[in-house]
């Protein structure tokens, strides 16, 4: 993408994808980038990739179809790009991989109640977390060849969970939910039990969603409420003599967005390249936050720097945001009037 | 109210959010009076709701009532709220036909006396035993004390039953286990039974599939319920119709089960076990009255089976509490593999080890013959390992003969009603405590015992009768899923 000068930061409409019949739930890059994942309403998982390189036109490559019988909330790539997993109402997440040379559906995780809405790979690839409206959030370990184990089942939730996503060094899960919070997990060593160790509480109405930034000392969660919150994490013995209960990491509320948004905050994405963040809201709008230059790391101040503009904007609420993991600025989003959209930022010069 | 349920209730559909769940199915029978439009429902004070009609006459609203019985046979919820009451299975419930009891003998009204029966499984005495610092027997007797002081004539132990259960359970292993060689395709592995949660669950989400698979023998709560309403009468006298039966047990789902329209006879409105009391219950009961448990005078458990049996001599455990080999949940795994070792493979001194795999919760042992596995058992407890099992037999891939299985991780001794531990005690530590003194406890061997013998012989007419299956089993029913408009959510 070429970046001209630029007087003010803007978010340049680059291409939409049309396919989806339905809502357009989310869309996800694949680790290496050259293929871009969207999924929805029609039950159908759609593959695109370029024409002629990363600067060439995306196109439908292919798609993934009879996996599940309801909608599909939710795709996740492995961290090492050869599975797919796919979360559905059906109550199943299915991993699908290319091992016969196209992609099939070679494994099927059941057990939640209901409607699984999101599915997300720790950082090894040995574990995955899925999250359903049953409220609760599994943790399932790689047994063997497409042989998945449940390794816990997580109740600390009280409603609805609506995200998981992993730390992306260690091995820390956290998840939202429409009990207004966010909580954490991770495997004590002593006995390889899943345990809750920290609940984020600020929101006032459902989390919809959350994404750590690259270092994963800090987390963004987008709201119901209509606003964006920055929290960040206090190790034991931090400089700021923040105090941690049972030598457990805090995790503070430092910033919170409001105002910005006029209607539900369904998806927050953090750039791990440009350190931007981006919201996908229910007024339609895609939204480009950056973190002001002078900004106190104890109270930081995140600025709204560019919006996609309505002429080339979706028509309808905006669900899934996604950076591209290796072109500074790519963004895609997903929305119910079932396109998904390509958009690039551009730094003011 | 949902803490004492066990993990996997909580976690089928136990909605709290919404009084009755928007997904009951329950018909609700609003009797209408010549509805006006322009009617409006207000709150009273006391939480009451009344219809206020257009010429400002007020009438109070009923209120939905749904029993247990109507959320088991739902696969909308079962919810824990307050204003859906558990009407029959209460601490009040129990105390309020304990104190009306007394009003009669009072009344010198013989005849509608109740004789009030009281079963007290060994979990949450080891668990009370724990919370007061008591020694087990000592326990119980003053539990028994308790009882009595409050009008329970007689309170009994469950080993009978308990033995009763294993033997009937064992049968059944060996029966679907022979039943291999001639060619048919019996249902392995043979899941237990005992535990209500988990079959609850089966029943819900596993349904037609699973359902083969778990054994039919009663738990020994039902059991005891079966003994103490179609046996007891015939030593003592009374109608089964005047008995009440309370069960104490470690957890709530034993609550949900004594509800089952399987244990409650219609024609007659007889329940086997017509009110469960859980530990917890117990200590608050305790607390509200101001009372340790320490401080009340011990009585005698009582033995009433013996009447006309010629046995009285060689039963060692009477009034007792004794342990059976293996886990505090009933050792069932232990008892059937043992048995199954030595009846179909002469291997009567076989070391039956289980082993730990993935967690401590999941633990398998094998009998080799000439280096090939022969038998392979496991204790499943815990949601996440039923889960796992569920999805290996799904997919062909389950490779035992027989799994105890158990909703709570650790078992019974861990059941959702126990006492909590008290403060700075991990539940872990506490666990181990009461997994401690249960083995401890008198080893007990249901096949030494002369009384299963008599009652065989003497009122079942023999094992394997139709009397037999016609008291110690019972059935399980899928519950169909629904799927509605309204559950869809995002």
């Amino acid at each position: 993408m070429s970046s001209e000068p630029q007087a003010v930061p803007t978010l340049k409409f680059v291409q939409v994808l049309k396919g989806h019949r339905g809502r357009a739930w989310n869309v996800s890059w694949h680790p290496q980038g050259n293929l871009l994942t969207s999924c929805g309403e029609d039950k159908i998982i759609r593959l695109w990739g370029t024409e002629g390189g990363a600067e060439g036109k995306w196109v439908e490559k292919t798609t993934l179809t009879d996996g599940h019988e309801r909608t599909i909330r939710e795709v996740s790539w492995s961290p090492c790009g050869k599975y797919l997993a796919s979360s559905s109402f059906d109550a199943t997440t299915a991993i699908w991989d290319k091992k016969s040379g196209e992609y099939e559906c070679n494994a099927t995780l059941e057990g939640h109640e209901n409607e699984v809405k999101s599915v997300a790979w720790a950082r090894s690839g040995q574990v995955l977390a899925t999250c359903s409206r049953d409220k609760t959030v599994w943790v399932w370990e790689v047994a063997e060849e497409d042989e998945y184990e449940c390794a816990a089942v997580l109740n600390a939730h009280t409603q609805d969970v609506k995200k998981v996503v992993w730390h992306p060094n260690d091995e820390i899960l956290a998840s939202a939910s429409y009990d207004n919070t966010i909580k954490m997990f991770r495997e004590d060593p002593s006995d390889q039990e899943w345990t809750c160790v920290a609940t984020l509480a600020s929101h006032t109405s459902t989390v919809w969603s959350i994404a750590f930034n690259k270092t994963g000392t800090r987390l963004a969660s987008c709201s119901d409420d209509g606003t964006l919150k920055i929290w960040q994490v206090y190790l034991p013995g931090n400089q700021e003599g923040i105090s941690t209960p049972d030598g457990q990491p805090v995790w503070k509320c430092v910033s919170t967005i409001s105002g910005v948004h006029t209607r539900s905050v369904y998806d927050v994405a953090w750039c791990h390249q440009t350190g931007l963040i981006a919201t996908a809201c229910g007024d339609d709008i895609v939204r480009i936050f950056q973190e002001t230059l002078d900004s106190d790391p104890n109270q930081p101040t995140f600025n709204l720097v560019a919006s996609s503009v309505a002429s080339h904007g979706h028509t309808q609420d905006v669900n899934s945001v996604a950076w591209h993991p290796t072109v500074p600025g790519l963004l895609a989003s997903a929305s119910d009037d079932g396109d998904i959209r390509l958009w690039q930022f551009l730094d003011s010069s | 109210m949902t803490a004492g349920f066990s993990g996997v209730l909580q976690l089928t559909d136990l909605d709290d959010f919404i009084t009755p769940s928007q997904e009951c199915i329950k018909p609700v029978v609003v009797e209408k009076i010549k509805s006006v439009t322009g009617s409006k429902i207000k709150i009273q004070d006391d939480g009451s709701y009344v219809a206020v009609t257009e010429g400002g006459q007020a009438q109070k609203l009923q209120r939905v009532d749904i029993s247990l019985n109507d959320c088991l046979a739902c696969s909308g919820c079962i919810t824990s709220a307050e204003s859906v009451l558990i009407t029959q299975q209460s601490q009040e419930e129990m105390l309020k036909v304990f104190k009306a009891n007394e009003q009669l003998k009072e009344a010198g009204k013989e005849s509608e006396l109740k004789l009030i029966v009281v079963s007290v499984a060994v979990q949450p005495v080891l668990s009370l035993a724990v919370r007061y610092e008591l020694e087990p027997q000592d326990a119980f007797r003053r539990l028994s004390g308790y009882f009595k002081s409050v009008g329970a004539d007689i309170v009994l132990d469950m080993t009978l039953s308990e033995d009763l259960s294993l033997l009937e359970c064992e049968n059944e292993f060996m029966e679907r286990f022979r039943s291999k060689s001639d060619g048919s395709k019996p249902h392995l592995p043979m899941l237990t039974s005992s535990c209500p949660g988990w079959v609850c669950y089966a029943e819900k989400t596993h349904g037609s599939f699973v359902l083969p698979y778990i054994s039919t023998t009663k738990s020994p709560q039902q059991i005891q319920g079966t003994l103490v309403k179609q046996f007891l009468p015939t030593i003592q006298g009374h109608h089964p119709g005047k008995i009440y039966h309370v069960s104490v047990e470690p957890c709530y789902d034993k609550k949900l089960e004594a509800s089952r329209s399987d244990f409650h006879n219609e024609a007659e409105d007889i329940k086997d076990v017509d009110c469960v009391i859980t530990s917890v219950e117990l200590e608050q009961m305790f607390k509200s009255q101001d009372l340790r448990l320490s401080e009340i005078p011990p009585a005698d458990v009582d033995f009433p089976w013996l009447d006309g049996l010629n046995c009285s001599e060689q039963i060692s455990y009477k009034g007792t509490l004794v342990g059976h080999q293996g886990t505090g949940s009933g050792g069932y795994a232990d008892h059937v593999m043992a048995s199954a070792a030595q009846e179909l493979f002469g291997d009567s001194n076989a070391e039956l080890k289980f082993k730990v795999l993935r967690n401590p919760d999941m633990r398998e042992a094998t009998l080799e013959k000439d280096g090939k596995v022969v038998l392979r058992f496991a204790i499943a407890n815990g949601f996440r390992n039923i889960q796992n099992l569920m999805q290996k037999l799904k997919r062909g891939k389950c490779a035992y003969d027989f799994v105890e299985i158990m909703a709570c991780p650790s078992g019974c001794l861990n059941g959702g009603a126990q006492v909590r531990p008290e403060e700075g005690t991990q539940q872990k530590e506490l666990t181990s405590t009461l997994e401690k003194l249960y083995s401890e406890l008198p080893l007990h061997s249901p096949k030494l015992n002369p009384l299963v013998h008599e009652i065989y012989t003497n009122w079942l007419g023999g094992a394997g009768s139709d009397k037999s299956s016609a008291n110690l089993h019972t059935s399980y029913h899928a519950v169909e899923k629904m799927s509605t408009a309204l559950n869809i959510k995002w």
